[in-house]
C-alpha cells in the first residue's frame, strides 16, 4: 500500500468520511477534522511508519497532497 | 535508596510533571517504565538522563485511549521484566471546550485517556504486583474548582479521584495502595500551550499562599511519599499539592503577573 493509500486510510477512517472525500488537494478543514482528528492522524500515521511527525510542521502544510510529501520525507529521513 | 529493585510504571512519563516523577522514582533507585504518546525524540532523551542514575530505564509507545495498546504495553512489561510494584497513572489529554460547544467524541477522548485508561492499567498492574504495590494517580484542582474551557477534563479528573477510592478498597486486600495527588496549575510545556490556546494570558501563573507556583518536583516529592512504606495507612486520600490554594479563596482571585 502506498504512503498515499495509508494516509487516506488513517485520515478518512478518524474523520468518519468516505474515502471518496479524500483527493490531493483536499484540505484538513475540507475533511471536517478538528484539532483531535488531527491529533490522532499524527498518531496513526506516526505508529505505522515508525516516525515522529512535528505539529509544528501542520501550518505550513496547505493539503493532503502535501500532507503525504511531509510524511514520506520523515519517511526517507529516519531510514538514513 | 526507598525503591531499590523496585520496577514501576509512569504513564506520560517522559515530560513536564511525569518526567519529574520518572526521575524521582529512579533517584531511589526504581527502574523506570516510561509511557509515551507521541514525541519518541523527547521520550529517548527523558530516558537518557535517567539511564545515568544507574537504574534500568525502558520506553514504551501507546496511546492509552486504545485499550489494546494497553494491553500490549502490559504484555510488553511482563516479558521485560515480569513483575511490577508502582504504577503511576499521569497521563492527561483533553478538549479544552465550554460545556456546551462539547462533543461527544471530545468527551470520550478525555474520558478515555484520563479516567478510564486509569481503571484499565490499574486492573492490569494489579495482576503484575505479586508482592503488593503502590498506585498513585494524578488529578488536578479542576475536578472540583471550574476553570475556563476545563470540562472535560475537570469531570475526567473528578472520576478518577472517585475511582482512586474505589480502587483502594478492592485492592487493599491484595497488598496495594492506591491514592492520588491533585495539584493547582504546575509550571509545565502543558500549561504554555493550555493558556496560549485560551488565550489566557499570565491568569494561569496562579500566586499560592506558599509564595510561589506548584512545581513538577513538588508532585514529584508527595508521590514518592505515596509509594513508600512511610505512606502505609494513607488510602483512597486525594492529596492536595498546591501551597495552600484552594482553602483561600482570597488567593485563588488572584492573579500574580
Amino acid at each position: 500500500m502506498s504512503v498515499e493509500e495509508t494516509v487516506r486510510e488513517i485520515v478518512t477512517r478518524i474523520v468518519r468520511r468516505p474515502a471518496s472525500e479524500f483527493a490531493k488537494e483536499t484540505t484538513f478543514k475540507d475533511m471536517g477534522a478538528d484539532s483531535l482528528d488531527i491529533v490522532q492522524i499524527l498518531s496513526a500515521v506516526e505508529d505505522k511508519y515508525d516516525i515522529e511527525l512535528e505539529d509544528d510542521a501542520l501550518t505550513d502544510i496547505k493539503d493532503m497532497a502535501g500532507f503525504v510529501a511531509y510524511i514520506e520525507r520523515c519517511i526517507s529521513e529516519n531510514g538514513k | 535508596m526507598l525503591f531499590k529493585g523496585k520496577v514501576s510504571l509512569i504513564t506520560g512519563g517522559s515530560r513536564g510533571v511525569g518526567k519529574a516523577i520518572s526521575t524521582k522514582l529512579a533517584d531511589e533507585g526504581a527502574d523506570v517504565i516510561i509511557n509515551y504518546f507521541r514525541k519518541k525524540s523527547t521520550a529517548q532523551e527523558t530516558a537518557r538522563e535517567i539511564e545515568k542514575k544507574g537504574v534500568r530505564v525502558h520506553l514504551i509507545k501507546a496511546n492509552l485511549a486504545e485499550a489494546d495498546k494497553i494491553d500490549e504495553m502490559f504484555a510488553e512489561i511482563n516479558k521485560e521484566f515480569g513483575r511490577l510494584d508502582i504504577l503511576i497513572n499521569n497521563a492527561a489529554s483533553g478538549v479544552a471546550r465550554p460545556a456546551l460547544e462539547l462533543d461527544d467524541r471530545g468527551w470520550d477522548w478525555t474520558m478515555d485517556v484520563n479516567a478510564k485508561a486509569v481503571l484499565l492499567c490499574s486492573q492490569r498492574a494489579t495482576k503484575l504486583m505479586k508482592n503488593g504495590g503502590k498506585i498513585v494517580n494524578i488529578s488536578s484542582l479542576g475536578s472540583h474548582l471550574v476553570m475556563p474551557v476545563y470540562t472535560a477534563v475537570g469531570v475526567s479528573k473528578a472520576a478518577l479521584e472517585a475511582l482512586t477510592k474505589y480502587l483502594a478498597i478492592e485492592l487493599a486486600q491484595l497488598g496495594i495502595s492506591v491514592n492520588a495527588v491533585s495539584a493547582s496549575a504546575v509550571l509545565t510545556d502543558a500549561l504554555k500551550i493550555y493558556a496560549s490556546a485560551q488565550g489566557l494570558g499570565d491568569s494561569v501563573y496562579q500566586t499560592t499562599p506558599a509564595g510561589r507556583m506548584v512545581t513538577p518536583e513538588d508532585i514529584a516529592d508527595v508521590v514518592a511519599f505515596l509509594c513508600s512504606e512511610q505512606s502505609y495507612m494513607i488510602r483512597g486520600q486525594i492529596i492536595v499539592v498546591d501551597g495552600g490554594y484552594s482553602v483561600s479563596p482570597e488567593s485563588a482571585m488572584k492573579v500574580d503577573k
